[in-house]
């Protein structure tokens, strides 16, 4: 036991750049600007908690109108475990089977389930954090505008602290399962793509079951029937997951018969659950981690004339570098599940939440596409298209992929501008990818007509020039260069939670400037036409601003 | 040729004084041998001449170009062999190499030539098209080498290129490093071999705490510890 405890405290401390970061930030004084940095992103992070807060109240409100207010619980408990079954699949798989320190712990005299809780400990502490802004205020609302007791807010905290397991422990025995299967075969990469790839589908499947069932038609005696009891609500939302509703369960009724009961039938399946993932990790872990890094290559002597067809005629640097950047990015699997197939996946969540009928902004969106007004689709469809296009995270890692092999970027006689240029060219046709990806989900998801669509991806077109701008600036601005795991360069790389904040930033200012033009009734035309021109200044002015940085800051990166 | 002048670097604000004035001129035709224990500053020196980083004070020189003001023409006639074979593993040896020939300008003729004579030498010709992360250790140790001899550079610099090497590779390679410098060419390498360092250098420097503490060919060194072997002046100099 105690061996693990400190496996897991070590684990923790690599993942956090805990150890790293004391050094630096008290040793060393050299990253002494974290701190601001931190304070900025917590308060930035404010006025969308305010939003959601406002959003809650109206939904507890109106739920209470109902006598419907438990659902309130069942949406965020939901909302959160669904969060974590689509997006713990990534952190599972790169935690468990492409972290670099596994070579150096196989080895040591511990058990497959001893390393694999170390890195699930890693990725629950991750979870908690991720999931506190989603659950907490929910919860804290409903806790508080019911005046909820000591044993609300006991069962709230064990809740909190459970809440990732079931979760989790599913994606990791169905991940631990696939990579005993995908070990076996010689093409893992490609593997493991298409395993993922049907995993995320099927939990995104279920979200769209799930939502779509939610909002069933109901005749004038079944709604009657159906408000008659105070649960019927969270039953519906919470039918496809039954946890919810034991969780929901648990917290309203607190310390009473009903309450305990499910809490502890919720304790029990997490246990369960828990202890199953220990057994398949026991059995499975190493016979699908030892041997998954090795790619056994062809060995065989290249002809005369092979070698001299391989043999690269020449191409500019700028062309050279494009296509290894092309190349690493979608030769790495997490790299291609997290860039260009997000690129891909981003427009089919937008049509399930729109076909659902969930998310506010979706709403808002759906609004302005649906509108009699053109300069309201075309500007609601070019923001999707831009969200599609430049929310995966390829140009804000662009500089952070590199790694430990940046040093080549650093030696070779390529001058940084170039470098800038190709690394620029990549992203925006990943972004290009996620534009026509989105365009086409608009038009045949959601009926576009087809003049306001091309429109929109012209506007989408200029804005992914400024907005891949954006994302390499902020990379280079601090690369993120020592890693052990690819999932840090890209999913879990603060930068590319900064460019999304900014790009974010920046959609919003021309959402406001649009809205306070029409409210001025200024014509529609007129409207666009300046966007077009802000979308413009913004892609010239960022992408400028890239070109002069890079020349400065590659001299300044030290590695 | 190589000219370091008063070269400078230092860590944690200063406190930690990684090298400490620098100077030393390597010639062209000349093979440099750069000893010192671990943590004496040699990787860091290393990393400055190629521009990995950036000199707290002083000048390095390239054939007459400043490595911080004409930064990409000493690049383009300086390679560099890192002390760990970090390279893109995705990549195929050959795309590795093609990548290298695009950036340096490398000929398809020159290219083509050099690409499979290398090859050959260094038995790699049979991996070459497979990817880079099935390769072993010293494997990627030899496309290292041969991805930095492949640009014919006018400046060689090496970071512990033997580490990994079987007998036979290291012995091809110390012949390259001989056949470069005949050439007029300028060789700069680490290491920790003293037999390696004692037979193939035309002159050494060792350093110890980030000060060159010794500098000369090996008649010289021998001077200034009664005539012993390298290891022994090693040993003596750097236990002070």
């Amino acid at each position: 036991m105690k061996k693990l405890l400190t496996l897991i405290r070590v684990a923790l401390k690599v993942n956090f750049g805990l150890s790293l970061l004391y050094h630096r930030v008290i040793r060393q004084k050299k990253d002494i600007w974290v701190v601001p940095v931190a304070v900025l992103v917590l308060v930035s992070i404010i006025p969308m908690i305010y939003g959601y807060v406002k959003l809650l109240a109206a939904m507890y409100g109106a739920l209470r109108q109902v006598g419907q207010e438990q659902a309130l619980l069942t949406f965020a408990l939901l909302a959160g475990q669904f969060l974590i079954l689509v997006f713990g699949f990534y952190y599972v798989i790169s935690a468990f089977y492409f972290s670099r320190d596994l070579e150096m712990l196989i080895p040591l005299p511990l058990r497959p389930f001893e390393v694999m809780l170390s890195k699930f400990s890693v990725i629950l502490v991750n979870e908690y954090l991720t999931v506190l802004v989603i659950v907490a205020p929910p919860i804290v609302y409903y806790g508080i505008q019911s005046r909820a007791g000591f044993a609300f807010w006991t069962n709230a905290l064990i809740l909190y602290l459970l809440l990732p397991v079931i979760p989790l422990a599913i994606v990791s025995i169905l991940v631990v399962g696939m990579m005993r299967v995908v070990n076996l075969s010689r093409k893992k990469d490609a593997l493991i793509i298409v395993g993922s790839l049907v995993l995320i589908s099927a939990a995104l499947g279920l979200q769209f079951v799930f939502a779509r069932s939610g909002r069933s038609e109901l005749d004038g005696q079944a709604m009657v029937k159906f408000f008659a009891s105070p649960d019927s609500l969270l039953k519906q939302i919470g039918a496809g997951f039954p946890p919810s509703i034991w969780a929901t369960k648990a917290l309203a009724g607190g310390f009473s018969g009903s309450g305990l009961l499910h809490l502890i039938i919720f304790a029990g399946v997490s246990l369960v659950l828990f202890y199953g993932m220990l057994v398949a990790a026991e059995n499975l872990f190493y016979r699908g981690l030892v041997g998954i890094g090795e790619i056994s290559g062809r060995r065989k002597i290249l002809s005369q004339a092979e070698m001299s067809r391989r043999v690269s005629s020449g191409r500019r640097p700028v062309q050279a570098i494009f296509w290894r950047e092309w190349r690493i990015m979608n030769r790495t699997p997490i790299f291609l599940l997290n860039g260009v197939l997000t690129a891909f996946l981003l427009p089919v969540i937008f049509v399930i939440m729109a076909k659902a009928g969930s998310g506010d902004n979706t709403f808002i969106l759906m609004l302005a596409m649906t509108s009699p007004k053109p300069v309201y689709v075309i500007l609601g469809s070019a923001c999707i298209l831009l969200v599609c296009g430049c929310l995966n995270g390829t140009s804000s890692s662009t500089f952070s992929r590199e790694g430990g092999q940046f040093w080549m970027s650093k030696v070779i006689p390529v001058s940084p501008r170039e470098q800038v240029t190709a690394k620029f060219a990549h992203s925006y046709i990943i972004a290009l990818l996620g534009i026509i990806a989105g365009a086409v989900m608009l038009i045949f998801g959601l009926h576009l007509k087809l003049a306001p669509c091309a429109a929109a991806i012209l506007f989408a077109l200029v804005g992914a020039v400024g907005m891949t701008a954006v994302g390499m600036i902020i990379d280079l601005a601090r690369p993120l260069l020592e890693w052990t795991n690819p999932q840090k360069a890209i999913k879990q790389n603060m930068n590319v939670v900064f460019s999304l904040l900014a790009n974010m930033g920046a959609l919003a200012i021309l959402g406001f400037f649009s809205y306070f033009l029409l409210k001025a009734g200024v014509p529609g035309n007129t409207i666009l036409v300046l966007v077009f021109a802000a979308l413009l200044l913004f892609s010239w002015i960022s992408s400028l601003f890239l070109l002069r940085f890079s020349d400065k800051k590659y001299m300044e990166i030290e590695v | 040729m190589l000219e370091l002048q008063h070269v400078s670097k230092s860590y944690n604000k200063g406190k930690v004084k990684a090298v400490d004035d620098l100077s030393l001129v390597v010639q062209p035709g000349e093979i440099f041998g750069f000893l010192g224990p671990n943590g004496a500053g040699k990787t860091t020196t290393i990393k400055m001449i190629v521009g990995l980083l950036k000199p707290d004070t002083g000048t390095i020189g390239l054939n007459g170009l400043d490595t911080q003001k004409d930064a990409l023409k000493c690049k383009s006639i300086t390679t560099y062999v890192p002390d760990y074979p970090a390279i893109y593993e995705r990549l195929t040896g050959m795309e590795y190499l093609n990548f290298i020939g695009d950036v340096y300008g490398v000929m398809k003729k020159d290219r083509l030539e050099r690409i499979e004579k290398w090859l050959e030498i260094f038995e790699l010709a049979q991996a070459v098209a497979s990817p880079i992360q099935s390769y072993s250790h010293g494997m990627k140790q030899k496309i290292v080498l041969i991805a930095a001899l492949l640009p014919a550079p006018q400046v060689m610099v090496l970071d512990e290129p033997m580490v990994g090497l079987d007998p036979r590779a290291s012995h091809h390679l110390k012949e390259l490093m001989r056949e470069h410098c005949d050439q007029g060419k300028t060789l700069f390498f680490s290491t920790h071999i003293m037999e390696v360092a004692e037979k193939l250098c035309d002159r050494i420097g060792i350093i110890n705490k980030g000060k060159l503490i010794a500098c000369g060919t090996m008649e010289e060194l021998r001077k200034l510890d009664k005539e012993q072997s390298l290891e022994h002046i090693f040993l003596d100099l750097t236990e002070k």
